[in-house]
């Protein structure tokens, strides 16, 4: 009886549960998964910040992460693809496998992680040269095409993320002068174009407005064909909207993961319910 | 009620005393910016007027032509390019290279040590870079009189400006840019070449600029490691002398004919010119490296 009150409480102001006692929650087993993370422990000096976590993810489907601020959502992304490596205390332990291969095993180049494994960022970051310019870096750093073909391959890139139309007559401007929905769009086009198996999102719409919400979350669908997707969101109607797996995490851990509809219409978890239903974070 | 009017009425005169004490608060710093402005400009105009004005009264067009043995300029003006050219790739890669290093790869340790050091550096009079120069290249190498001696001490001169302005433009390019590159796959020289260094170039060419500046108007080093001649540069390295701009202005002057009197005011005019060309040049480049950055307006 005591024990109940004390949990309760502790509910209440965050997730804070006895966690050490209880094991993820996963709806359903995922074959093939493009990512697999096996008992990933990431802490920064001393401060632990992911604990023992174990998520597959689908092969051309869109996961969301979601979660309270500071549940470690960004730190788990970033640990996809190594981007993580050379922060100051980084220390890391268990497996993210890449199609089967560990990621931090011995022997391999984070520079062809990163490669295959896209990122874009919360703020769009545009590099500070033309629009064609950014689109191409890393197209050209990998040289990837022909020069005469990068024209070509620009116009490829813009187009796919819908962007061409507005941007066709003004190439070598300022990428700053375009709205910050299209410099998100131009950075989709920039991670789309060094053709990444996987690419991480990490709240990529929290800084733009509706209307360029809708045109980034219609490009990750349609992306979804051939590209697996991981997004961080803290809108969880647009987790709803695109996502077709869901994880859930929470003190820097995953609390509850499975497709989309089992989450949010039949949490295992009540912790998960009651986030989904915006009763904290 | 009453009360709520009186307090009504003192807030009411509150107000109006501090928007008196703005205005007079505006109405003097808005004198003291006067002041500064005139303080600065007055003597700019001083310098360009009685430069120009003296200069004017004894021009002549063959003094572009001529060399400073027969009453012209040409040579000296050739020369002082040569010099700057050798100071651009000298304390241009140098100094980048110091930069960089700095921002981007010393320890923290060392990166005090050298930032300590470019300071001191910084505060040690030309003259005795000079004479350090004369001492150690000069006699010491056995160059004699030569160019390479002369780009040298006035590299050393101007390394650590060209450093400092580097190190600051490259800690202020964004780390979104960097991780940007970073999640593309670039590797670190990539990183640094294609994106953080293009990002930081306007302060590069900044730094640059004043470096020349400098140099422009430096003799003092020039005296110790170049002499002088009436000569233009001959293609030698070292063993060799040439004419250069500060030389005519500082030296002529002070000679009994008034021939040579007359070169020295047209010599200060070139330089001044030579000076504000360079300013002018470099917020040019700045303008154009930067016309892709964040903020930059048009
Ligand atoms: N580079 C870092 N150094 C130290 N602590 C960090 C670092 N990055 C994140 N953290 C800590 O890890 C925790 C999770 O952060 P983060 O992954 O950004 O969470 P989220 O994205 O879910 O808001 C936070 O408590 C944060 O303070
Ligand atoms: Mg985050």
């Amino acid at each position: 009886m005591v024990s109940t009150v004390i949990a309760e409480e502790q509910e209440v102001g965050g997730c804070r549960l006895l966690l050490d006692q209880i094991r993820p929650a996963i709806h359903a087993h995922l074959d093939d998964p493009v990512i697999e993370t096996f008992g990933l422990t990431i802490g920064f000096g001393n401060e632990p910040v992911l604990s023992g976590v174990d998520l597959p993810v689908a092969r051309h489907q869109i996961t969301a992460i979601v979660g309270p601020s500071g549940s470690g959502k960004t730190t788990f992304l970033r640990s996809l693809n190594r981007m993580n490596d050379k922060l100051r205390g980084f220390r890391r332990s268990g497996r993210v496998e890449l199609e089967g291969q560990d990621i931090y095993g011995a022997g391999v180049d984070p520079l062809v992680v990163r490669k295959r494994v896209g990122m874009v960022f919360q703020r769009p970051n545009p590099f500070p040269m033309s629009i064609r310019d950014n689109v191409l870096a890393g197209v050209k750093v990998h040289k990837m095409v022909p020069r005469a073909a990068l024209a070509d391959v620009a116009e490829t890139r813009l187009a796919e993320v819908g962007l061409w139309p507005a941007v066709a007559g003004r190439l070598s401007d300022s990428p700053y002068r375009l709205s910050g929905g299209q410099q998100q769009l131009l950075c989709l086009a920039r991670a789309l174009a060094v053709a990444p198996d996987v690419l991480l999102l990490d709240e990529p719409t929290s800084s733009l407005d509706p209307v360029s919400t809708e045109a980034v979350e219609a490009l990750l669908l349609r992306l979804a064909a051939k590209v697996s997707m991981v997004i961080v969101t803290h809108n969880l109607a647009q987790a709803r909207r695109i996502a077709d797996q869901v994880a859930f995490f929470c003190e820097g851990r995953l609390i509850e993961a499975g497709p989309t509809e089992a989450v949010f219409e039949s949490p295992k978890r009540r912790e998960t319910g009651k986030y989904l239903q915006g009763q904290f974070g | 009620m009453t009360s709520a009017a009186a307090s009504e009425r003192t807030l009411h005169w509150a107000e109006e005393r501090t928007a008196f004490s703005r205005r007079l608060a505006e109405k003097w710093s808005l004198s003291l910016t006067v002041l500064a402005l005139f303080l600065l400009v007055a003597p700019l105009f001083w310098v360009l007027g009685g430069v120009t004005d003296q200069a004017a009264r004894v021009w002549s067009w063959h003094m572009l032509t001529q060399t400073t043995a027969t009453g012209g300029l040409a040579n000296a003006i050739v020369g002082t390019f040569v010099l700057l050219a050798g100071v651009l790739v000298v304390a241009g890669a140098i100094g980048v290279g110091c930069g960089v290093y700095i921002a981007e790869w010393a320890v923290p340790r060392r990166r005090l040590l050298l930032r300590g050091a470019s300071e001191v550096l910084s505060g040690v009079p030309s003259i005795v870079i000079g004479y350090v120069a004369y001492v150690a290249l000069v006699v010491g190498l056995r160059w004699g009189y030569s160019l390479v001696a002369a780009v040298l001490a006035l590299s050393v001169l101007v390394i650590p400006y060209v450093a400092k302005s580097t190190e600051i433009a490259i800690s202020q390019v964004p780390t979104s840019y960097r991780e940007g590159a970073m999640a593309l796959g670039m590797g670190e020289g990539h990183v640094l070449g294609r994106i953080v260094l293009r990002s930081a170039l306007p302060g590069i060419v900044t730094g640059l600029t004043i470096a020349l500046a400098i140099s422009v108007g430096e003799t003092a080093p020039l005296l110790y490691t170049m002499s002088f001649s009436n000569g233009y540069p001959d293609g030698h390295l070292t063993h060799t002398t040439m004419g250069y701009l500060t030389y005519v202005a500082y030296i002529f002057w002070d000679e009994p004919s008034s021939a040579d009197q007359n070169l020295a005011h047209v010599a200060a005019l070139v330089l001044v010119l030579l000076v504000v060309a360079l300013i002018l040049l470099g917020r040019l480049l700045v303008r154009l490296t930067q016309r892709h950055s964040e903020g930059a307006g048009g």
